[in-house]
């Protein structure tokens, strides 16, 4: 997958407005296409597409969409082991990377976060 | 701090320093407030179980997360679990009694010891006790009384606190309460990461869409000279966002690697 066809999907283009309008600032090109990339490895680390890994852990339901909470509970350790795998035993590089899928997630309406270092 | 400034100051805090611990006479001073609170009957409807983060497994700990609590709860030093004793009301008959011997509940008022054993334990507390929707609601508010004191003790104390959920029903098998504990909030603590003021006062609803005066939908008029006083006292403060808090809380996500 290209950046420019992740960039195309729904669910990333959701993420990037979200994500701007909340912090009130867009990214730069150099930042945007350094967060795709993440999603791109991403993607290709899980086997799916961005729009797949949102709606995979929705379920529609009359009062709104829900969150699969085992799912998510899988997803959660998944990210972990993608960012294990991308820090190449730098915490802080692995984590920058887990937290723009995690930013991905959050900004599509799935609620997770990730372990604060302390 | 002066009590309006208290009560001005309070915020939940979701940012902690992890690694200061919390004073233990802090902690008994914050249960020692909820203890003297006001309560219905005079029992003890608020129960607390104190536990120190790093104590809990770290397996156990996440079982007590709910979605949107794990960060804070993984930042504060000392978890407060607050319950609701729905057992209460059966102290009733006693401690109403222990009131009218006190001089609290008086004769001038129709109270003694025959009306609490004919009339209130059968009529009133035993029926509440038997309702099960009754006992849930009145437990929640009396408890609450409670929590709301040991809030407010933990920022007279200049301490970060905020009342998170947790799963009740993880949290029993760690904890091991008895089935009569309902539970109600977890109040984390420690000395606060971000700015004690977080950002400024929250939003909330206008003063007269909440209060009336004589009868429903006739608002209680809200005196402006009122307002600038307490806003000299500190009970009003400074609405949010303060225009730095956006970056303060980019900055702590990033100290804490948590995402954005």
């Amino acid at each position: 997958m290209t950046l420019e066809e992740v960039g195309g999907y729904r669910s990333v283009q959701h993420w990037l407005e979200a994500h701007g309008r909340h912090w009130n600032r867009s990214a730069e090109e150099g930042e945007r296409r350094q967060k795709l990339d993440v999603i791109r490895r991403y993607c290709e680390f899980t086997g799916r597409d961005p729009d797949f890994l949102i709606s995979n852990l929705l379920r529609d339901t009359p009062e709104g969409p829900r969150i699969r909470l085992k799912r998510r509970r899988e997803e959660i350790a998944k990210i972990g082991e993608f960012e294990l795998a991308a820090g190449e035993g730098d915490a802080r590089r692995g984590r920058n990377d887990g937290n723009v899928v995690r930013s991905f997630f959050i900004h599509n309406g799935v609620a997770l976060t990730a372990a604060p270092f302390r | 701090m002066e009590f309006k400034e208290v009560l001005g100051s309070r915020r939940s805090i979701r940012y902690y320093q992890p690694y200061r611990k919390v004073e233990r006479e802090k902690i008994q001073m914050i249960l020692e407030a909820a203890r003297i609170a006001s309560q219905a009957v005079n029992s003890n409807w608020a129960k607390a179980i104190v536990v120190n983060r790093d104590d809990i497994s770290e397996d156990d700990r996440e079982a007590i997360k709910t979605p949107t609590t794990t960060a804070q709860l993984d930042l504060a030093p000392v978890w407060i679990f607050w319950y609701g004793d729905m057992s209460a009301p059966r102290a009733g008959k006693t401690t109403l009694k222990q009131l009218v011997d006190v001089g609290a509940l008086n004769p001038s008022h129709g109270w003694s010891h025959t009306y609490v054993d004919q009339v209130v334990w059968p009529q009133v507390l035993n029926p509440i006790l038997e309702n099960p929707t009754a006992i849930v609601a009145v437990t929640a508010v009396e408890a609450g009384l409670a929590i709301c004191q040991a809030v407010l003790m933990a920022v007279d104390l200049g301490l970060g606190t905020s009342l998170s959920a947790f799963n009740g029903e993880k949290a029993k098998a760690v904890l091991n309460p008895p089935d009569n504990l309902l539970p109600l909030w977890l109040q984390l603590v420690g000395y606060s990461a971000e700015s004690p003021d977080a950002g400024g006062a929250r939003p909330r609803q206008p003063f007269e869409d909440l209060y009336f005066e004589g009868r429903y939908g006739v608002p209680f008029e809200r005196d402006p000279e009122v307002v600038e006083m307490l806003e000299i006292e500190g009970m009003l403060q400074p609405k949010a966002p303060y225009p730095w808090r956006m970056d303060e809380v980019r900055a702590l996500a990033r100290m804490f690697g948590l995402p954005e």
